[in-house]
């Protein structure tokens, strides 16, 4: 197992001594207090889960008081890592919506793309503005050692949480100022304007003002992530929209504004595929902007992500990323991939079933951590359970092998326990190719728990990047 | 600026405004309580969920009046879409859409409020709580006012001043019109216990209490209250007040000069009236009809409003 803060057990690295003696110095009375704090700021702000629950209404995550912290080097190639990746996504996007290149070279078979949900056929023919399907992607890695990462998963179309990002260091930076005296911590409170540029810089083919209008297209309040819509939306200062309170004219999308309609350049949309657009995708739709495709096609507004970037961060053509690396840029991955059997194949289906104790298998459609199995974890009954599933819809799943997340010291109850994290940093591809400063950083809380996710007991932790 | 984004500051300070007004009436009902009565026993709590227009929702849930229950409906209950609880509640549903329209510190005035008024709400309060109840709810709510004083002076605004102006002129007229009976010069009265007592509650319950005795020297009659509520505009509160900063609000705004023209004109003629027009006159015309006018046509400003920016 990797620690993140401890060399071994009586050493600690470097570039946590600051931080050690910081956790060293704080009696349980700081960080009752401390912690107190953070929740209450949380609950200012309004960063929130809506819940059914009549008591709480309104659920915080758990924050951990501990920094995560990566030095300039190891960043640096998780940077140069990361990029490589969402480049190579893109061109992959650009690739199987033109001329299928990579299936005509016989690396990912045809079905696997064809037959997906996700492939939206009306992109066929259609490029982008830049060629840019997914301008902001969220890429899951965990660190198993020293210098070993391992990429979990791609979000190529509407990643979140990096609202949590940048909240989680103001409330760090308000709680903890002398930490960052004696800490260089690479600032990331410059992410909202970034993206901002990365949204002007995929403006449309008609547009004909060097200042694009952007907006924010939000599903609304029910949304879970709609603190994070608000919050970015205010950060860039545009206007965060319903689909309601869009409409098509002509050759343009427009907002209804009390000055009459607005054209709109730009849709930064937060609502899936089937609620864009009622003509287009799902008819029964009571939501979406008719006619936003056909204006979208005629290069009167950019919709970013783009209709159907979704199919690559599949987790059926997830396996094949590190091919799409090397086919598409000439390179050597610079991150790994998990190892993946894909269960609709019947030799590794095979090797899946005589192993279900030693794996993790995955619902292909699966997200929140639900439905899946950890084999090792679990127990014999509910892995036998799970073997009758797995048998029914061989398709529907995939596997890979129980990773050994790092751990990150986390207070629990007072106390400095180790816990295992993984890191989402978030990719912006417009004019440049640039990375965060930094992720979010989300932590098992319980013991022994490999799970990170919010909705099942996870936390999330401020993540910092060392400066030179 | 959005539509829908109008739509909503506009109403956030609507129900601002009126979670102010309820908890200014529950404390006037508070406070009759406390003193004797003629009749024996007190019945200023129905006339409180009168002026709060709560009767008809209160007496479909419950068969008498009385204290516990009438401040439960009027702060916590959340049948009632006014109660105070509601307010706070749609405002910052409201306010949670459009944060991105105002200051932090107004979101954080309003969210905060929230968040306390859950855990007020999940507290089980006792009848004599309510001064502390009235006291927090003044508070937040001038807290919400005051952070509006570091927004940008635009069309938002002027939205959120229009809500504003519109509820407080729809409410300090429907207590007028629940009250005007008390105003009127009634011979056999004067003087009398009773109409002190009445007049207290028209002013408590209009935040003019004190003001009023530093605005006008000598006896008090019901004619210079009924001047200081309706016609004297140094009186925050008056209907000529409210309709002066109705107007300033509106010709303020910038967007579609056509919209605001046409709403501008159905309302001239009732400003410049209500400005010129002498106490004496209005009583003589009638206190109750001239106040019934007023509540139509700030309603049907609100309906223009509404139907011209919003839809």
């Amino acid at each position: 197992m990797f620690n993140e803060m401890y060399q071994s057990e009586s050493l600690i690295r470097n570039h946590y001594n600051n931080i050690n003696e910081w956790l060293e110095k704080m009696t349980a009375k700081v960080i009752n207090e401390k912690n107190a704090e953070a929740e209450t700021h949380f609950r200012n702000i309004g960063i929130t889960f809506s819940t059914n629950s009549e008591t709480a209404r309104e659920r915080i995550i758990p924050f951990d008081l501990i920094p995560r912290i990566f030095t300039f080097s190891e960043w640096s190639k998780l940077e140069k890592g990361v990029i490589q990746r969402a480049k190579a996504l893109n061109a992959f996007l650009a690739d199987i919506y033109n001329q299928g290149e990579i299936i005509k070279a016989n690396i990912i078979p045809k079905e696997l793309i064809f037959k997906k949900k996700s492939y939206e056929v009306s992109m066929f023919g259609f490029t982008p503005p830049r060629s840019i399907y997914s301008p902001i992607v969220g890429i899951d890695l965990v660190r198993t050692n020293h210098n070993e990462y391992f990429v979990l998963e791609d979000n190529c179309r509407t990643p979140s949480g990096v609202s949590y990002m940048l909240e989680n260091r103001e409330i760090m930076m308000r709680m903890f100022p002398d930490l960052f005296h004696t800490n260089r911590v690479t600032p990331i409170d410059d992410y909202p304007t970034r993206l901002l540029q990365t949204l002007m810089s995929l403006a449309p083919i008609k547009c004909n003002t060097s200042e694009p209008v952007c907006v924010l297209l939000t599903p609304g309040p029910l949304n879970s992530a709609y603190y994070e819509h608000s919050f970015l939306s205010d950060q860039m200062g545009i206007e965060m929209v319903e689909s309601t309170d869009l409409f098509v004219e002509g050759e343009f999308l427009y907002m209804k504004t009390v000055d009459g309609p607005k054209k709109v350049d730009v849709v930064y949309r937060r609502i899936d595929d089937d609620f864009l657009d009622p003509l287009c995708f799902n008819p029964n739709s009571v939501i979406g902007i008719p006619g936003i495709m056909d204006v979208y096609r005629t290069g009167g507004v950019n919709i970013c992500s783009a209709p159907g970037a979704g199919i690559a961060d599949d987790k059926a053509i997830y396996i094949y990323v590190p091919e799409m690396i090397k086919f598409y840029l000439g390179e050597q991955p610079i991150l790994e991939n998990v190892q993946t059997w894909s269960c609709d194949k019947d030799d590794e289906l095979n090797y899946v079933l005589d192993n279900l104790s030693d794996l993790v298998v995955k619902e292909v459609d699966g997200s929140g951590g639900y439905g899946m199995l950890i084999g090792p974890k679990s127990s014999k009954s509910s892995i036998e359970e799970f073997r009758r599933k797995l048998s029914a819809n061989p398709r529907g799943y995939i596997a890979q092998p129980l990773l050994d997340l790092s751990f990150s010291p986390t207070l629990i109850k007072n106390q400095v326990e180790g816990r295992r994290v993984d890191l989402r940093p978030f990719c912006l591809m417009g004019e440049n190719a640039q990375l965060s400063s930094g992720g979010l950083t989300r932590v098992a809380m319980n013991e022994g728990s490999f799970v990170v996710n919010s909705s099942q007991g996870g936390g999330v932790k401020d993540t910092w990047v060392l400066a030179e | 600026m959005l539509s829908r984004t109008a739509e909503y500051l506009y109403w956030i300070s609507r129900y601002m405004e009126r979670a102010e007004t309820n908890a200014r009436l529950l404390d006037v009902g508070y406070r009759m309580s406390l003193f004797p009565n003629p009749n024996g026993y007190n019945n200023e709590w129905e006339s409180v969920l009168a002026a709060a227009g709560a009767i008809q929702g209160y007496k479909n849930k419950y068969n008498i009046i009385e204290q516990k229950k009438v401040e439960d409906y009027l702060f916590f209950d959340e049948d009632n879409p006014s109660s105070v609880f509601n307010c706070i509640l749609n405002a910052r549903s409201n306010a949670l859409v459009v944060r991105t329209s105002f200051t932090p510190e107004s979101w954080l005035a309003i969210n905060k409020t929230y968040q306390e008024i859950l855990k007020l709400k999940n507290n089980n309060f006792n009848a004599s709580d309510l001064p502390n109840l009235t006291e927090w709810t003044i508070e937040q709510v001038n807290l919400f006012r005051g952070s509006l004083s570091s927004l940008l002076r635009n069309d938002g605004y002027n939205f959120l001043y229009l809500g504003l102006f519109v509820e407080r002129a729809d409410n300090s007229a429907r207590l007028l019109d629940v009250k005007y009976f008390v105003l009127l010069p009634k011979p056999q009265y004067i003087g009398g216990n009773i109409d002190n007592m009445q007049w207290s509650i028209l002013l408590r319950s209009l935040s003019s209490f004190r003001a009023f005795r530093w605005a006008y020297d000598g006896d008090v009659t019901s004619t210079k209250i009924a001047d200081f509520l309706v016609l004297n505009s140094d009186c925050p509160r008056s209907l000529s007040f409210c309709i002066q900063n109705i107007v300033k609000h509106l010709t303020n705004l910038t967007c579609s000069p056509e919209k605001v023209n046409k709403i501008y004109n159905t309302l001239k003629d009732l400003n410049i009236k209500i400005q010129e027009e002498k106490i004496e006159s209005i009583v003589d015309f009638g206190l109750h009809e001239f106040v019934t006018q007023f509540i139509n046509k700030i309603s049907s400003v609100d309906s223009d409003i509404q139907k011209e920016f919003f839809n």
